[in-house]
């Protein structure tokens, strides 16, 4: 009657229908066991799982050894990371770099989702350029399975969903995130989104599209410009690790956009928001 | 109807009613106030925002539980149901490696802890994955036989319960009831899966609404009530406490602890801090701890 007839069946008691319906409580019975058996999720032991996991979990390296350094070591398979930033803060050039470091490097193919129309071939072509002179090289980049999936920007499409009511806003961007976590999961596939950043009360910056938003991915990096009296546009970025499970948040690193797998950037390393 | 009911139990089910389980009143005195740790078919949520926490004091109750009892663990079953696809196993063994390894040397010296430790403590818990509210539900009443024929199986994790509120909001029907459908009747069964076998069981929920009408007098001393608001008055740290899950969740929770992030100390470490209140004792028990490399340290508070 409420249109959720396996929910309702599953929830009541068999012997009780069995009286109402004058059916046979052994056939109820073993219908309530097929719906179960076809419809729920099955547990794993713990044990399993971790062998799973160990064999099946690659860290793709983003190709900067500083960002590598802050997503200890690289982006993980089966997981969400998320890059936030002001506009120009780098978060498209990040992704660029990151995709053109799997495909080439790792050899790896990546699906890249643009949302804001803000893929860019020729920067693509000019990257790779970088790395090797060799067109057909250039050509046969990626090849392998999917194992990173990069969506610029996720605000882009659905934050006009938001507010208002904001239900229907809300729920479309769960399951978008539901979807996503699933695809990472299911597939080992690293999946890297971008978002904008809003201030909250006392200036600070944070994440943007929402409290249940916030809970989505596993790693975030915050980039920031950095301010250099006299040079109008630098290529200087920091990243700042604000959330993660396994490294101490608040590390700061930087890095160079031009010069992206540079090593000599990091030179300054590790240092605290604190002091900064 | 509650003899019939009796009747249909099979012998597992009978032994692992009257046996009773191994009660998790000790699992973290730390957290739980002393006397009011949680007991058989306790019901406790863990609130707070993002990153304050919850999911790494999960990881740290999952360690005290399938730990060996020579180990200062507990060696109970725990199943936990991970609808936010955010369980990150490698996680739990870094924390569960660390803490065998420091027991280990306090009691013999020795460091062999080998990876034959870590599996058999793992063999204790079992992971679902669910990405639905009917899909959470139906795998309830396909634990429900698990549950009932394994004794050991002490404890029952969700991480999150408010995973699927919003999708839930949109494409459960016009009326709040329908829309609440599928979380009330998790909340029942639940709260029978409690009674019928004293299983614990721990959900997480996120701090997403904000709470408009907070009092600044929230103090700390009124007797919880057993209106599903009973929880307001403790947590003055934060104005994200509105509780916005079904009522047939709120009146069955026992325990309730909420998560703030604290300031950060003095040598750069992040502090978080967890208030537990609970029906069964007064007052809120506050614990302050740092997150470190293998698992989560608690700062002795004066």
């Amino acid at each position: 009657m409420t249109g959720r007839p396996v929910e309702d069946f599953v929830s009541c008691n068999p012997e009780e229908l069995a009286q109402k319906c004058s059916l046979s409580y052994k056939a109820l019975v073993a219908v309530r066991r097929v719906l179960l058996a076809q419809y729920t999720a099955f547990p794993i032991s713990g044990a399993d799982l971790y062998q799973e996991l160990l064999s099946s979990t690659a860290i793709l390296s983003t190709g900067s050894p500083s960002l590598d350094k802050l997503l200890d070591s690289g982006l993980y398979t089966g997981e969400i990371t998320e890059l936030t930033g002001s506009p120009g803060s780098g978060k498209t050039q990040v992704c660029f770099s990151v995709a053109v470091n799997i495909s080439h490097q790792l050899k790896q193919s990546v699906f890249y989702i643009d949302t804001k129309g803000g893929m860019c071939v020729n920067r693509l072509l000019q990257m790779l350029q970088t790395r090797t002179s060799n067109v057909e090289e250039q050509a046969s980049v990626g090849g392998g399975s999917v194992k990173a999936v990069i969506v610029d920007s996720v605000p882009a499409v659905l934050s006009s969903m938001l507010g208002g009511k904001q239900n229907e806003g809300m729920s479309l961007l769960m399951q978008v995130a539901g979807e996503l976590k699933m695809i990472a999961k299911d597939f080992n596939i690293a999946v890297l989104v971008t978002n904008h950043v809003t201030q909250d009360g006392n200036g600070c910056l944070k994440a943007g599209l929402g409290l249940s938003w916030s809970h989505v991915p596993r790693t975030r990096v915050l980039l920031q410009r950095v301010e250099n009296p006299g040079v109008s546009s630098s290529s200087l970025r920091t990243a700042t690790l604000t959330k993660s499970s396994r490294q101490p948040c608040h590390l700061v690193e930087d890095f160079d956009l031009c010069n992206w797998s540079d090593e000599r950037n990091s030179v300054s390393g590790k240092r605290k928001l604190e002091s900064s | 109807m509650t003899a019939r009911v009796r009747m249909a139990e099979n012998g597992a089910q009978v032994v692992s009613r009257l046996e009773g389980r191994q009660s998790l009143k000790d699992v973290e005195p730390n957290i739980f106030p002393v006397d009011g740790g949680p007991g058989q078919g306790d019901i406790v949520e863990f609130y707070g925002m993002e990153g304050t926490g919850k999911t790494e004091t999960l990881y740290h109750l999952i360690t005290r539980c399938i730990m060996p009892v020579q180990s200062g663990g507990l060696e109970v079953g725990v199943i936990i149901i991970d609808t936010d696809h955010h369980f990150d196993m490698l996680r739990l063994v870094s924390i569960l490696e660390g803490q065998l390894a420091r027991y280990s040397k306090e009691s013999d010296g020795s460091e062999a802890e080998s990876e034959e430790g870590v599996c058999s403590c793992l063999r204790r818990l079992s992971v679902v994955h669910c990405c639905s509210s009917a899909q959470l539900l139906l795998t309830l009443h396909y634990l429900e036989n698990s549950i009932s024929i394994q004794p050991s199986l002490d404890l029952l994790i969700i991480d999150s319960i408010s995973a699927f509120f919003w999708v839930d909001r949109h494409s459960g029907g016009e009326s709040i009831a329908c829309q609440e459908a599928n979380m009330r009747k998790c909340a029942e069964f639940l709260d029978k899966l409690r009674k019928n076998y004293g299983i614990v069981i721990f959900a997480t929920t996120h701090a997403i609404m904000r709470n408009y009408n907070t009092t600044s007098d929230s103090g700390l001393s009124d007797v919880p009530g057993s209106s599903s608001w009973r929880w307001k008055s403790a947590d003055s740290a934060t104005d994200f406490n509105k509780p916005y899950l079904c009522r047939a969740w709120q009146r069955i929770i026992t325990h309730r602890v909420l998560f703030t992030k604290s300031q950060v100390s003095k040598d750069h470490k992040q502090v978080f801090s967890a208030a537990c209140t609970s029906i069964m004792t007064k007052g809120v028990k506050k614990c302050l701890f740092n997150v470190m490399e293998d698992g989560i340290k608690f700062l002795c508070d004066k």
